[in-house]
Parts: structure tokens; sequence; C-alpha cells
């Protein structure tokens, strides 16, 4: 019987022939990435000398940190953070990236994204590398043992295998893709396990597709998410790649803990209502519903292909009076191509408050809204007070649907405008 | 070495599965850091008067997927404060499995606890036999076993003391 792609990854970094499912090994991430954030990398700094006596992290150069929170810094206390990670990093000789974007996006731009490579951080939303054929999994606290350790303990994934077949209508986008699949199989089919994508849709989706789906893999369970790497792949990495590894690819006859196929040619856009991201619903059903603000970014959805969508839905049009949209492109890279574009040109013009990379929308640390209000967002989560008070709702939806809120004030279908 | 058993009262029965552990002390407490004033929030809308019900050796039962959503800390950190020992669960969410294993708190994946438990029940995780028993009810039932690392996690108290174990071994390994 033939491996998975997650088998034959583990196997390598663990320097065994092969492992299985269920093997518990000892596994060396080929990168350790990580964002600076109070109660997480302060502390693994600190707890890296204090607690463990270790001066320099084993073999500098797979590690890297990025600030992408509270960027830019509200209080002395955030600065003195990135401060302190700033000499961290310059003692370490680690690579840090300030001001680049989104790290999840940028670690792809920036050559971390290696197909057949093997990526730990403690943020699950990491597992958007797995859009180019990395295993990329979030640890959580766990990641201490990245920086104290050659290797880490891992207990060998099963995995759960979706062939997406069928083409998407206009109007349709990625996020809807993710979405329905939880509605279809979950909020746990894949728990604990790796999410293995593939069939004809992926093969016909963007790259940015293929990060956007893969990135939000953890409200499904699953460890994280991985899609074989094809042309496409190879065509945007190109040189980017900082490791020269064999792309790994699953086995036909690999062993799999589930497989289903799920049909995308009947897909409506959908969203998903607070306050859990399992409540996934036709967007038809709460078109008409008041909202007061809109965010179009985070690492999930703030690619060019969102920023596109959204600009043709508001190309000579206006954002509602009262309701505020912004638009925050993924990274630098993304929003300088989308200025070339005129993109950023149309949502300034049609009322939109753009804003350079940053994570900090997408948690409500700036743009927070007041008891009551509504969101409509391309962000990563609706648990309740993700995005400012516990009693404000956010609403899921993708770039085409936040675009078309915005100019009604309620939720709306965005099909009418594209 | 070996886990000590876990024998208590199931304090509590969550039969919701997906349940969001936010809601135990209330998603707009969770940046309250003073740990009385965290356990003296807990089960607020369910039950007032709650944290005066807990005793030491406690136990929580869940249903599957416990700890879905975005699995904070704070709720845990109360209830092991009011003397919460662990939670034994149809299944659990990864993130609150991982965030908790390593605070070195025992969750226990026991399918069919929570459809066969009710609140107060006395119940027995024996970590030796692999079963999770109600002595009120008189059944047994097998829990999933933890990983080899979950597990050394347990018994040595948490991620810092079990890295600490893992680290020096990498150095004797090593040659000092």
């Amino acid at each position: 019987m033939g491996y998975t792609l997650a088998e034959k990854i583990l196997a390598r970094t663990s320097g065994r022939g092969h492992v299985r499912a269920g093997d518990e090994i000892e596994a060396r991430p080929d990168f350790v990435i990580a964002y600076d954030f109070p109660g997480y990398t302060d502390v693994i700094f600190r707890q890296m000398r204090d607690d463990f006596g270790i001066q320099h992290v084993d073999d500098a150069s797979r590690f890297a940190i990025f600030i992408d929170h509270m960027v830019p810094t509200a209080t002395p206390k955030e600065e003195e953070l990135h401060q302190m990670t700033r000499a961290w990093c310059a003692e370490q000789g680690v690579a840090l990236y300030e001001r680049h974007g989104i790290g999840h996006q940028v670690s792809a731009e920036v050559g971390y994204a290696v197909p057949g490579g093997f990526a730990v951080h403690f943020d699950g939303h990491v597992s958007q590398l797995g859009a180019f054929g990395s295993l990329a999994i979030g640890l959580r606290r766990n990641l201490l043992e990245a920086f104290v350790r050659p290797a880490i303990s891992i207990r060998v994934p099963e995995t759960v295998r979706i062939d997406l077949t069928g083409s998407l209508r206009p109007g349709v986008m990625a996020r809807d893709v993710f979405h329905h699949l939880v509605r279809a199989l979950g909020p746990k089919f894949a728990a604990f396990r790796v999410l293995e994508l593939g069939g004809p849709a992926v093969a016909e989706m963007s790259i940015e597709s293929r990060q956007t789906i893969c990135g939000l893999a953890m409200f499904t369970g699953a460890t994280t998410a991985v899609m074989m790497p094809d042309e496409k792949t190879v065509d945007w990495l190109g040189e980017r790649p900082r490791l020269a590894l064999d792309p790994v690819f699953s086995d036909e006859d690999a062993v799999y803990a589930a497989r289903h196929t799920i049909d995308l040619s009947a897909l409506e856009p959908v969203v998903v209502l607070p306050p859990t991201p399992s409540n996934t619903r036709d967007l038809s059903e709460v078109i008409g519903t008041e909202v007061q603000a809109g965010y179009l970014g985070s690492c999930a959805s703030g690619r060019i292909e969102d920023l596109r969508a959204a600009a043709q839905v508001l190309k000579g049009r206006q954002v509602a009076p009262g309701f505020a949209l912004h638009v925050v492109p993924t990274s630098r890279a993304l929003m300088a191509q989308a200025a070339a574009e005129g993109l950023i040109t149309t949502l300034v013009e049609a009322g939109a408050f753009v804003s350079s990379p940053s994570c900090d929308y997408c948690f409500g640390r700036i743009a927070t809204m007041a008891e009551g209000q509504r969101a409509v967002s391309t962000g990563t989560l609706n648990v309740p007070g993700r995005m400012g008070h516990p009693k404000s709702e956010i609403f899921l939806c993708n770039a085409a649907a936040v675009a078309a809120a915005a100019i009604e004030g309620r939720i709306a279908d965005p099909r009418r405008y594209l | 070495m070996s886990l000590p058993d876990l024998r208590g009262r199931a304090v509590w029965v969550f039969r919701e599965d997906d349940y969001d552990i936010d809601r135990i002390i209330g998603v707009e407490n969770i940046k309250i850091t003073d740990i009385d004033a965290l356990a003296a929030l807990v089960m607020k809308d369910d039950e007032p008067g709650f944290p005066q019900k807990v005793q030491a050796g406690d136990l929580l039962v869940g249903a599957d997927n416990f700890g879905y959503g975005h699995p904070h800390y704070p709720a845990m950190r109360a209830m092991r404060h009011l003397g919460v020992t662990g939670v034994i669960a149809d299944g659990f969410s990864p993130g609150f499995w991982r965030g908790e294993i390593s605070m070195g708190f025992p969750l226990i994946p026991c399918p069919g606890v929570s459809a066969a438990t009710d609140r107060f029940d006395s119940l027995e995780v024996d970590w030796q036999a692999g079963c999770v028993r109600n002595l009120t009810r008189g059944w047994e039932k097998p829990f999933e076993p933890l990983s080899v690392a979950d597990r050394a996690m347990l018994e040595a108290g948490g991620l810092v003391p079990y890295l600490k174990r893992a680290v020096d071994a990498d150095r004797a390994r090593a040659g000092g």
C-alpha cells in the first residue's frame, strides 16, 4: 500500500525510510516560523534562555519571525514587544520580516513554501503553505519544542482525502468552497487529520484560491491541509523556495482515513453566520440583513483575486453612507500589484478605507465594532468579540459579497453587480 | 512513571457538540487575568453559584468536538483553580486538545461518555486499564489511547517540564 504526502514528508524529516499514520516519531522541521505576539514569542524567547539555558537556536537559517500583528503599533508596550523581537532576531541571526505583510502569505512569497517541505508555527493558519505541497502545522504552545530541540515529537496523522469536482459559477469563490466543505462534512470531519484536497476543481483553481482553502483548514478540525504541487505551483514558486527538495505526492494507493467527493457545480455564494465558524448557509437566506462594517483582507482572503472581485463590484459605485469598508491587502507585494492594476484607485474612489497589510483588522484591534453592530468579513473567524464588542456580529463571506454589502448597507448578492 | 488515576464527580455535563469553551466564563471576560475573578465567573450564564458547588477532584464531561472555536486558556485555568482535575469527552477539538495537554491538564477522549453520564455521577479514570468507569451507573468504557508524547507531557506536569526532560535526554545522547 502506498503513502500519503504527509507520511512521506514525515518519513524524510524523521530520518526513517517510511512512516505510517499512527507512528510516534520525532521529526525535524525544515522551517520554524512565528509572528511576534504577547504570550507567545516573548515567552518562548525567555523560556529558551531561562528555563532551558539555550543561547542559540539550532541552525538559525531554519527560523523566521514576522512582525505583522500590532502594525502599526498603538501603545508603547506594543512597540517594546517589536523592539525585543528585532533584538532577538539580530542576536540569533534569525530572519525577520517586518511590514512585508501577513506572515502566512509572506512566508510563501519569500520562500518558506517548499513542495515537500515541513514547517511549524504556533498559528494554525500556516496550513496555507499546504497549497504549495508543504506540510505546515500549527502547534500552539508546543512550538516551544521546535525552539529548544532539533526535532519535535509527533504522531503521524491520518489523512482524509477530498476530491473537488465541477466548475464554480460566477460570483462563487474559494471562500464559498471552503465553507461549503464544512457545511457538507461537518466542523470536525478532519479532526486531528491532514486534509488533502485534489481533483479537477483544484487543478482549475488559482494558487490564491488554493491558499485560501488550505489556510482555513483548522475549521474542519484538521491538523493541516495539503494539495499536490503541479505546474501552476512550480510556475508561481519560480526561484523562491529556500530548499531544493524533490516534490512529494501521495501515492495512488495511499491509505486514507476517509475519501469524499464534493461537486461544486451547484454551489451558491455562502455566508457563515455568527457565532461559530460551523454555521454556514446560502447567502440568499440572509439577503437584506443590515450591516455597518465590512472587512476585506486577512491571511485567508486579501489577495489579488479578492481585490479584483471587490473592485469589479464597486467600480463606478459608492459605499453606502455610514458603512465602514476596510480593505487590507494581504501583503505589500499584493498591495503594489493592486495599485499597478488600478484596483486601489477603484476601491478608494468608491469610498473604501484602504490600509497597508496588517493582521489587526481580523481580530478587532483596529476598526473595532461597538455593541449591536454587524460586519461582513473575509476574516478567518466569526466568534463573538473577534472584531470588537462581544455583542457585535460577524458574517463571513466572499470578497465580492463584502463589496456588494458595502454598496447597499445590507447583505447583498454580489452576482447582480458582476 | 504513571499518571495518578482520576476520581471525582461529573460536576457538569456539556451536552452540546462543538462546545466553545469561551462560553464557560463569557467571551467578554476572556481577557481577565486575575484567577479569583475568573473563577467567580465560571458557568455564570448557566447556573448562578456554580463555583461554590465544585469540589476538589471534580471532573467535567463533554460531548463531541469539545473546545471547538477559539480555545482560549482562561476557562480551564478557572476550572482548575476551582478544583477540576480533568475533562472526559466524546471527543475533543484539536486546538483545545493541544493547548490543555500542554498545561498538563488531563483530557480523556471516551466516545459515548456524555450520553451515559448524569451530573454528579461518580467517575473514575483508570490510566493503567485505559478505561473510564461510572461508579454511579456501573458502566466501564475504554478511552482512546493518548499519544506517547501527550501522555509523557501529562506525566511530567505540562509542556515545560516535559521538554526539560527531553532536552536533557538530547544532551545526554549528544554526550554532554
